[in-house]
């Protein structure tokens, strides 16, 4: 196992070199985080499909228990349990409109993930920076549990666990644990943990953070220890679960599907759950004795429980919804914790939006009205008084304002409206506006997946490693 | 004309307002009061406190401006206005947002409770390095520092020891009486 550990080396001493001017090691967070022989236990494995391309380049790398799909290269990284969804890349031929300017993009868009390593680490959609159009890098990057690389091309940083950058091209900058960020471009920034922040120039900018004693309760990451706290031991309860799926062949689905709907063989579908029309359940999602309306989405590390939601709803990467009555068209953010109990169920009205890294956690009954933005730690309804506030109300906000720990600056019409075709956006590409001819998203695309593995040397100073490999059509 | 050298225009620590750590920002007060009853009324009012340790070293000092922020509701802090420019919001945003929330917090009607229980030592200034200067140090020398630094005054060392305070209101009057010599 020699030439791994080199690697785990080689890769935190590059990280640590980008990030010294934030004084920040990244080292005592990552030692023995993931023990070796953890990352010899697992395959990884890639899914083909005649929708996106096939083109996987890995090497000198290691893959324990990671999964690919369209154009993928790692090279001198460790991946650990991660998803690199390639399917929304940019083919050869799309245009980007940026400014005024309409760019065409010159060949098929490609994750490139170097000297890097990852751990439980989601990787998805497609570069916004116009200035890497077609290639989406990760490079001398650190990203721990549950953590989501979306859209952001991302250079010498440190995501803490349930951290998300998101629509952002980041260098040198340390993102805490549970923080999201969507600011277009930030570098060598600290970003303390339990931050919310999404940031578009001259329209508008969102500030939220949370009280680190109240937080810590959910989720808290110290040096030499693995992250701890409620939204850990949430996931570790229900692992044993995704056992079973990972060591299976071949897998039955426990419920009945629609032939527009996709479910992932990868994801975790326990008794009572419905599928309705236009559903997608991405891999290492959980689903138990709920009720997915037509259009609903639950994408990678959701969890979704004696929950129901009616249709075209949103549920983004790593969202977990427990114990929950969600009103059509609900978006869920990246990594929001929403838990009601069985006698005082938490319900959402239609329309609305919930931050993404947003904790409902209620012990008596709580009603959100339809139309409301969410935003926070809520865990009474004063503090959602707090911590909410009416879209239309919002959108005739022009200046800014302030609510508990939350600052809005900017028109929040433009804040609404980007959030809306977002939301939109994204339904599409899932394929919840599927009509039977028009709007195939990945709920049509994603129903056939093949699914191939690939295995690092068993034994010997390469042990872990995976052998050079390209897998081309 | 006159070369001033700095112990030439300082105020003696002996004739200048100090209280003991320890002491509340009532107590700085009193002290700032008898001191300017003492002093020369032609000079200029005294407008600090000096801070002293058990052994009447001086440890730092309190000015007005320092006093009045002691008693400010700690509302900046709390609601963190300071990162704010970190995250990239606009300097108005933040200054509108402060006043609001300056409006919304207690008023100073328990001004008295509150200057008797604040401890002078939690909010005084602590003189950075180029807060001192040599008793034979020369005016020119004074005044660079004063303006490089922007102070208010300067504390006057001897052998390392503070022996007085050298303030801007006496610096300017010396200049002013060098001018007048000159134009004559």
């Amino acid at each position: 196992m020699k030439s791994l550990k080199e690697l785990f080396d080689r890769i935190t001493q590059r990280v640590n070199i980008n990030l010294r001017e934030l004084k920040f090691d990244v080292n005592p967070f990552v030692k023995d985080l993931v023990p070796f022989h953890q990352l010899v236990k697992f395959y990884a494995f890639y899914g083909i499909t005649p929708h996106h391309p096939l083109d996987f380049q890995f090497r000198h790398s290691n893959l324990a228990g990671s999964y690919f799909l369209g154009k993928c290269c790692t090279t001198n990284s460790i991946l650990y349990k991660s998803d690199i969804r390639g399917d929304e890349l940019k083919k050869k031929g799309d245009t980007c409109e940026f400014q005024g300017f309409k760019i065409p993009v010159s060949r098929d868009e490609a994750i490139r993930i170097e000297d890097s390593f990852l751990i439980k680490t989601l990787v998805h959609n497609f570069s916004h920076d116009p200035e890497t159009l077609e290639n989406f890098f990760i490079r001398n990057t650190v990203s721990t549990h549950y953590a989501n690389i979306h859209g952001s091309p991302t250079d010498g940083s440190y995501l803490g666990p349930f951290a998300t950058v998101d629509l952002t091209t980041m260098n040198d900058c340390v993102i805490g644990a549970f923080s999201y960020v969507q600011a277009g471009e930030i570098s060598h920034l600290h970003i303390e943990p339990g931050t919310v922040w999404v940031r578009s120039p001259n329209n508008f900018n969102f500030l939220y953070r949370y009280p680190l004693n109240k937080l810590s309760h959910y989720i808290h990451f110290t040096a030499g220890a693995p992250p701890q706290g409620l939204l850990i031991d949430f996931v570790e309860d229900r692992k044993e679960a995704f056992q079973r799926v990972f060591e299976t062949m071949n897998i039955d689905p426990s419920v009945t599907i629609p032939n527009n709907a996709s479910l992932d063989r990868f994801a975790v579908i326990k008794p009572k759950t419905h599928i309705s029309d236009n559903v997608l359940v991405a891999q290492r999602a959980f689903l138990q004795n709920s009720w997915m309306g037509k259009g609903a989405n639950a994408q990678e590390n959701c969890y979704i429980i004696n929950s129901r939601l009616e249709g075209f709803n949103v549920t983004a990467h790593g969202a977990k919804i427990i114990e929950a009555d969600l009103g059509q068209n609900v978006f869920v953010g990246f990594n929001s914790f929403l838990r009601g109990r069985p006698d005082c169920r938490l319900s959402i009205g239609k329309e609305s939006i919930i931050m993404p890294h947003t904790i409902i956690d209620v012990k008596e009954p709580l009603s959100i009205p339809p139309g409301h933005l969410v935003w926070g730690l809520v865990t009474s309804p004063a503090d959602l008084e707090n911590n909410s506030i009416e879209l239309k109300e919002l959108t005739k906000i022009s200046e800014g304002f302030s609510r508990g720990n939350m600052f809005f600056e900017g028109n929040g019409s433009s804040f609404v409206t980007a959030f809306r075709d977002r939301i939109h956006h994204i339904l599409e590409a899932n394929g919840a506006l599927y009509d039977g001819v028009k709007n195939k998203g990945h709920a049509q695309k994603n129903q056939n997946i093949s699914f191939n593995t690939i295995q690092p040397y068993p034994e010997g100073d390469l042990k872990g490693l995976y052998p050079t490999i390209i897998i081309r059509p | 004309m006159k070369n001033y050298i700095v112990k030439d225009l300082m105020v003696p620590l002996s004739e200048y307002a100090t209280v003991q750590e320890g002491s509340t920002l009532f107590e700085a007060v009193l002290a700032l009061e008898k001191a300017q009853e003492e002093f020369d009324h032609t000079k200029y009012k005294h407008r600090g406190i000096l801070i002293l340790d058990q052994k009447n070293r001086v440890i730092g000092k309190l000015s007005h401006l320092h006093a009045l922020r002691a008693l400010e509701p700690k509302t900046d802090d709390d609601s963190g206005f300071k990162e704010l420019e970190q995250f990239g919001f606009n300097d108005t945003f933040i200054r509108k947002l402060r006043k609001l929330r300056r409006q919304q917090s207690a008023p100073l009607e328990d001004l008295c409770r509150k200057a008797a229980e604040l401890k002078v030592e939690n909010f005084m200034h602590i003189a950075a390095e180029d807060e001192f200067i040599d008793h034979e140090a020369t005016l020119d020398l004074a005044i660079h520092q004063l303006v490089q630094e922007k102070l208010l005054s300067l504390l006057v060392t001897r052998n390392g020891e503070i022996i007085g305070i050298l303030r801007l209101a006496d610096v300017f009057a010396a200049v002013y009486h060098t001018m007048k010599e000159c134009t004559i």
